[in-house]
């Protein structure tokens, strides 16, 4: 089948000064690209003096390169590369412009918090703004602050508590016995006999316990009169001892007359210290007499000693011999 | 006959490569051939822009009310920019441009090509006259694929004056914390994936039209379809870019 024909098309509308106007519009938008590559380098403080500063984490998650690191709400530097350092921990190295290092000092803080909503947040505390500047290449350890990990830990912790006070609070439970007893005193306490009905138990029982201390009483006063009574009977026992004709004076009468009785004896000692005098001396000449009984022992010992070396020969021949002790009598 | 899925989609791919390699070959912008690709430009970008720029700023204002708001609410106020930045500048906005483009002008070259092709006027032993897809097509192309480039760029420029003063006002204290989360946002990597993902989408656009109108038969009945079927095709391809792009980015 033949195509049909189409009767000419008109020709476009020509657009006045369309090679200028479609310039414009590339070369605005060449402009517009390039400056705003260069203002995104400008933003990533690619044209800017920066200082190195390495956190060390015990875990990295949640941090993320281009993150910021803040000091009083205010970013003061961004995080560039987190790796795995050899102690296992994370090596978090952050790049901080030289205009805000001010801000952080070497004994500033740096913590890693994880929020329930919202990111990870790195954050920085300084104590003491006239601190020795941060050096470069600083490494700090990182403080967690976690919300998120406490949550385990506080759940269980409720629901203990609540476990407890369901306990607590049931119809059999401890806390109600408890309470019922309670009730049952105060009832009690509120009875004819008061307070001493309630701990006793019945109206009888505080009866006897009424009955009991009017005994006491009554007893407390007979009490009185004995004590009255020995009174009276320690006075005379006092005239008895220490008064005119006394315990007292007849004992100092006595010990006057065994001073006496002990001077006598002390003479006759010493008569019988001169009786031993002389028999010191008759001692004396019975000493002389005895120095020849001493050349006599001497004998002796030598006969022994002769002996002694004739068993020890007899031993040396006879070796069956066990016992070479000779026994002096 | 129509060609299967798979060799419609292979014959796509050769075409898009052989209209590419063209585009990069200085000989093929010749005087003529800069006069089309302007006038493509100018049709596509130019004398939309005003619109295009006053619709981006109020989407811009509108979405940057609402993500800050609701940040806010949530105690979040913090990623507001973040949020903002990677939602509209980085997705919403190129995928806007790209599809505005497509239904401006690429439908209506669709329905161009595939009219020269039922009139014979593609054929080869014709070759001796002016080469139109050469000639005409493929500086249209190259003028759409370049409007979404500029239109992408000026309507993210829009979205983020709108974002600053939508929540510093013209105050410019608000310089250092609109800085850097700009700095936060576009890292090198998101940088260089927008760049890709753009790039993409302006060849989706300047190719996808010429290549349905090419499919089309010789049947004159057959020009109609060939408008819907080049911006299924663009729609389809611009998914699977976005997607692509969001999953490398994200997943």
């Amino acid at each position: 089948m033949e195509p049909a024909s189409l009767p000419p098309a008109d020709p476009p509308a020509e657009i006045r000064h369309a090679g200028f106007k479609a310039g414009v519009v590339l070369i605005a938008t060449a402009v517009i690209a390039v400056a705003f590559v260069a203002y995104v380098l400008y933003a990533r403080g690619v044209f800017e003096n920066t200082q190195r500063l390495v956190l060390m984490a015990d875990d990295g998650a949640g941090v993320t390169v281009g993150m910021d690191l803040t000091f009083s709400g205010f970013p003061v530097g961004r995080v560039q590369k987190i790796e795995l350092a050899a102690d296992g921990k994370a090596r978090i190295e952050i790049d901080v412009p030289e205009v805000d290092a001010k801000w952080l000092r070497a004994s500033s803080v740096f913590t890693l918090e994880r929020s329930i909503v919202g990111g990870t947040r790195l954050r920085a505390f300084t104590g003491n703004l006239e601190d020795k500047p941060l050096p470069d290449g600083a490494i700090r350890e990182v403080l967690r602050g976690d919300a998120t990990d406490e949550l385990p830990g506080l759940i269980a912790s409720m629901k203990r508590l609540l476990e407890n006070l369901e306990r607590m609070t049931a119809e059999d439970s401890s806390l109600n016995a408890s309470l019922a007893g309670v009730k049952t005193l105060t009832d009690r306490m509120s009875g004819p006999s008061g307070a001493l009905g309630g701990i006793l138990g019945s109206e009888e029982n505080a009866k006897k316990v009424i009955t009991a201390l009017d005994r006491a009483n009554a007893t407390l006063a007979s009490l009185e009169k004995v004590s009255a009574r020995l009174d009276g009977l320690i006075g005379k026992a006092d005239e008895s001892v220490f008064g005119a004709g006394g315990v007292m004076e007849e004992t100092r009468k006595t010990v006057a007359n065994l001073n006496a009785a002990l001077s006598e004896a002390r003479e006759g000692l010493r008569k019988a210290d001169a009786i031993l005098a002389d028999a010191q001396k008759i001692s004396a000449s019975t000493r002389e007499a005895t120095a020849d009984l001493g050349n006599l022992r001497q004998e002796v010992e030598s006969s022994l000693r002769r002996v002694n070396s004739l068993i020890d020969e007899i031993n040396r021949k006879w070796p069956f011999a066990r016992d070479t002790e000779v026994k002096l009598p | 006959m129509q060609a299967t899925f798979p060799g419609r989609a292979a014959r796509l791919i050769l075409f898009g490569a052989e209209a590419l390699a063209a585009a990069v070959s200085p000989s093929t912008y010749t005087a003529p051939a800069r006069r089309i690709a302007a006038r493509q430009v100018c049709s596509s970008a130019w004398q939309v822009l005003p619109a295009f720029m006053l619709a981006c700023a109020i989407l811009g204002a509108l979405v940057i009310r609402i993500v800050d708001s609701t940040a806010r609410d949530f105690g979040l106020s913090g990623y507001t920019l973040d949020l903002y930045f990677r939602v509209l500048v980085l997705e919403l906005i190129p995928l806007f441009v790209a599809l505005f483009v497509a239904i401006r002008s690429g439908a209506a070259l669709s329905t161009e090509v595939a009219l020269l092709r039922a009139q014979g006027e593609l054929e080869p032993h014709r070759s001796g006259a002016a080469d139109p897809l050469r000639g005409e097509l493929l500086p249209r192309g190259i003028g759409a694929a370049f409007a979404v480039l500029a239109l992408t760029v000026i309507g993210g420029l829009v979205a983020l004056v709108v974002a600053y003063v939508s929540l510093y006002s013209l105050s410019p204290w608000g310089h250092a914390a609109y800085a850097r989360a700009i700095g936060h946002v576009f890292a090198p990597v998101v940088l260089a994936g927008f760049a890709m993902k753009v790039a993409f989408f302006a060849i989706a656009v300047a190719v996808i039209p010429v290549a349905a109108g090419l499919a089309s038969s010789r049947d004159l009945r057959s020009v109609p379809d060939a408008a819907p079927r080049g911006l299924v095709g663009i729609f389809v391809v611009l998914a699977l870019v976005e997607a692509g792009s969001l999953a490398i980015k994200y997943a």
